[in-house]
């Protein structure tokens, strides 16, 4: 028992390093995404402030305060820059069905 | 050399480091929640995983080391969950935004963790160990509500419930094995 739970322990503290991200993924080629940086000027004209954006899951996530003042966390497709999901401090406010 | 590990200035430099590397890397605020919040989360579970740690590893030298060093320990959790909240605040820059959150789940765990956590801070001295007597245990005991709160809104707040896991699992490993020891000692006979 012991020694089953020392190693167990050793296992968890070497496979730390190693985390999965992201909720939501998408599948689009990557010849067909259009630049980050249309998409943040995009959202910038519909009044949001965005902080910062980067690839996760495939998608584009962009970190930033909507025009109601809330930190929200996005994704959107890459290529058609649909919104598929928003999120308050991990609170959903939106989920493509 | 040995004498310079166990000083006890050494282990409070070891302690500060991740701090020290956070404040001198100049991200912004949104961007240092993340180490912040981990590092209290890791000394969180450290303290509290020290106990068990004795127990399993048979009052291994290493583990009474760090039962020396606990209250330092558990000071620095707070230390970094305060620093951690304080970023926060210089994020949302505003108390009515800073309100318009607290109704969240992820956001209530984390103000409540942190309450915890100052009150063990507060007392984790000497005097308030005498002045509190056998009080002082359980309210040390905050620790455990703390650890289920900081799970919750590490867990709630974001993607990372695989980081989350993965710093908690040895932790829960831990005081099941504390659990199953104590309760096989009660059903074995006392020796006369």
């Amino acid at each position: 028992m012991r020694k089953i739970i020392m190693s167990a322990l050793a296992a968890a503290t070497i496979a730390a390093p190693a985390m999965a991200t992201g909720k939501v993924t998408c599948d689009v080629p990557e010849s067909e995404w259009q630049p980050r940086e249309a998409l943040e000027a995009q959202l910038t004209a519909e009044g949001w402030t965005v902080r910062k954006s980067k690839v996760d899951g495939g998608c584009y996530e962009v970190y930033a305060k909507d025009e109601e003042g809330r930190k929200i966390e996005a994704y959107f497709d890459p290529a058609t820059f649909e919104k598929l999901y928003v999120a308050q401090r991990g609170k959903v406010l939106f989920e493509k069905k | 050399m040995k004498a310079i590990v166990n000083h006890r200035i050494f282990f409070w430099t070891l302690l500060a480091l991740p701090a020290v590397a956070a404040i001198l890397s100049g991200k912004d605020a949104a961007d240092q929640l993340h180490g912040t919040g981990e590092w209290s989360a890791r000394l969180l579970i450290l303290a509290l995983a020290i106990s068990p740690l004795v127990l399993v590893a048979r009052r291994a030298r290493w583990t009474l080391w760090l039962q020396q060093r606990r209250r330092y320990i558990g000071v620095a959790a707070f230390a970094y969950a305060a620093l951690h909240t304080f970023y926060y605040v210089m994020d949302m820059e505003t108390l009515p935004a800073i309100l318009s959150e607290i109704t969240i789940i992820s956001i209530w765990t984390g103000w409540l963790a942190i309450i915890a956590m100052l009150l063990m801070a507060l007392t984790s001295n000497d005097a308030s160990m005498r002045w509190l007597r056998a009080g002082w245990k359980k309210l040390q005991r905050l620790a455990y509500p703390a650890a289920i709160l900081t799970l919750a809104h590490w867990l709630l707040i974001h993607d990372g419930v695989t980081a989350a896991l993965i710093h908690f699992a040895p932790l829960a490993l831990l005081e099941a094995y504390r659990i199953a020891h104590h309760l096989n000692r009660r059903k074995t006979p006392a020796h006369a």
